[in-house]
């Protein structure tokens, strides 16, 4: 596999700059965020349900321009890239999409290796790693199955296994035990963690499982009132501030 | 783990691409058709308007016979000319019988006499040089030069050229509409994938890649079954024209020559790539609408 690493320059691995989003007409779902994530750093984010959380996702992951503001990846201003720079971006950055996202009409392991096509990769040379993957995360027996064919606790393990398939810089994951029991849960939050630590790869979960923060000391960023607030002690203590840039990691 | 044969990224759409299929091949088949009858019809011309070429009647409305073989023999003189013949009463029997029924004209009914002449289409002003020399000769004559009315055969050939040619315009219009509609409809209904490739990083020419071989090979194979289609049908009205008669007057010259093939052969490549393009443009600009 690839190891895309970090360059020297960016210091930051994520930036929002007062960043708000509305969509048409209507009023603000986010409002004057602003988040500096590290390389290598590793967060939460966290708030009630429709709060903000998948939207601030999509800023995060480009499938969303800010209303106003300026959302940053790996120190580069993403609004006036060119849609290949945009792309290019976009392949350091796995997504675990909370509504799963895969192809139904591809297998378990076509799913996985998507994003090493779109990379132009050969299979024959990919193969062995996807197989390894999807053998870690529990599937290796359900290598052809089809995803409706995949219960909801299977089918979020292929979409994790598609998100780090590629050992991205950034992994951003929208609810990504959701659907899993709590021993595949833990299991899979080491897989987020390996990633974080063996390759200072960013990591972000958004996620309204308090026992998931838990078993992690990170940051968690919370999202309430379309503002985005950071708990100052790791594990959802009550003490609370506006986000400052430089906290993450 | 054997070898993994990769899946197509965009599925089949049996139904829609069933109904594609049917629109472009009929379109395929019409343009090609349209295409032939082109090149027919301005085969004919050329070969008509050559025929004529130098080909004149001299009309001797106060001669008999014997006047009419001293014209012939004074025309025969004149440089460029290359035969003469004076018209037998049978052949201007024959001439008139459309108007005056197959029993023969009576003797009484004054008839002029015709001389055919061939001359070096290169050869110039040749009708009013007979006319010319026939005058000094004191025989009153009338030249009818064939090219006067090849102009006006060539005039109406090139009109009906030019229609065909700009229904073969519109047809291949027609399917790159019909193609650009479907790519859009593809592209709705698999939006799922293509969001998802986006966000995966797929490049804008990555996506349309997908969707141009898609209906690259549509296009391909339906324009092939039209340009069959065609070529059966060009096969069949020959079939019928020789099995009546064969060619007669101004109709168009009927045969399949290598060029027609060359027609055919093209048409689905052409179907081809105006799918492909379509497919790219409406990949293209409906990517630009999403970050």
């Amino acid at each position: 596999m690839t190891h895309p690493r970090h360059d020297l320059f960016e210091d930051v691995a994520v930036r929002l700059d007062s960043v708000s989003l509305r969509y048409d007409t209507s009023e603000d779902i986010l409002s004057d965020i602003d988040l500096v994530l590290k390389p290598g750093s590793f967060s939460f984010l966290t708030g009630a349900s429709g709060a903000g959380k998948t939207s601030l996702l999509k800023l995060l992951y480009l499938a969303l321009k800010p209303s106003r503001g300026e959302v940053s990846l790996f120190g580069r201003p993403t609004s006036n890239l060119t849609r290949d720079q945009l792309s290019a971006l976009r392949r350091r950055v796995g997504v675990v999409f909370q509504e799963f996202r895969l192809l139904e009409h591809l297998s378990a392991y076509e799913n996985v290796a998507l994003p090493l096509r779109v990379l132009g990769r050969r299979e024959s040379d990919y193969r062995a790693d996807v197989e390894e993957l999807l053998a870690w995360v529990g599937l290796g027996q359900r290598l052809h199955a089809k995803p409706p064919t995949l219960s909801g606790g299977e089918q979020q393990r292929v979409a994790i296994a598609r998100a780090v398939v590629t050992q991205p810089d950034i992994l951003i994951a929208d609810e990504p035990t959701g659907n899993v029991d709590p021993e595949m849960g833990t299991r899979l939050m080491r897989l987020f963690l390996e990633l974080n630590k063996r390759r200072q790869t960013t990591v972000i979960i958004a996620t309204h499982d308090l026992g998931l923060v838990r078993q992690v000391e990170a940051p968690v960023y919370r999202l309430t009132n379309r503002l985005l607030v950071q708990d100052v002690e790791f594990g959802g203590q009550a003490a609370r501030r506006r986000t400052d840039p430089g906290l993450g990691g | 783990m054997s070898r993994v044969k990769e899946t197509p990224l965009l599925p089949v759409e049996d139904v829609r691409e069933a109904a594609l299929f049917f629109v472009v091949g009929a379109l395929c088949f019409l343009a090609a058709l349209a295409a032939l009858s082109a090149k027919s019809t301005y085969g004919a011309a050329k070969s008509w308007t050559a025929e004529v070429q130098g080909e004149l009647t001299v009309s001797l409305p106060a001669a008999d016979r014997r006047g009419a073989d001293d014209a012939a023999k004074i025309i025969r003189q004149i440089d460029g000319v290359r035969d003469v013949r004076v018209f037998s009463k049978d052949e201007i029997d024959a001439l008139l019988e459309p108007n005056f029924g197959n029993r023969g004209l009576p003797d009484s009914l004054p008839l002029p006499q015709l001389v055919a002449v061939k001359a070096d289409p290169a050869a110039p002003d040749m009708g009013p040089t007979i006319a010319r020399k026939l005058t000094e000769a004191g025989i009153a004559s009338a030249v009818d030069e064939h090219a006067d009315w090849a102009g006006d055969v060539r005039r109406v050939l090139a009109i009906a050229r030019m229609t065909a040619m700009i229904a073969v315009a519109l047809l291949v219009s027609t399917a790159v509409a019909v193609i650009a509609f479907a790519t859009h409809a593809a592209l709705l209904a698999r939006r799922d994938i293509v969001d998802v490739l986006h966000l995966a990083g797929a490049r804008d020419r990555f996506i349309a890649g997908l969707f141009e071989r898609r209906f690259w090979v549509l296009g391909l194979r339906a324009g092939s079954v039209g340009a069959l289609m065609a070529l059966g049908a060009a096969a069949i009205m020959i079939f019928t024209v020789q099995a009546h008669g064969g060619r007669s007057g101004l109709l168009p010259e009927l045969s399949l020559d290598f060029f027609d093939l060359v027609i055919l052969v093209i048409t689905p490549v052409i179907a081809g790539f105006a799918a492909r393009l379509a497919a790219r443009i409406t990949v293209i600009r409906a990517l630009k609408g999403v970050m």
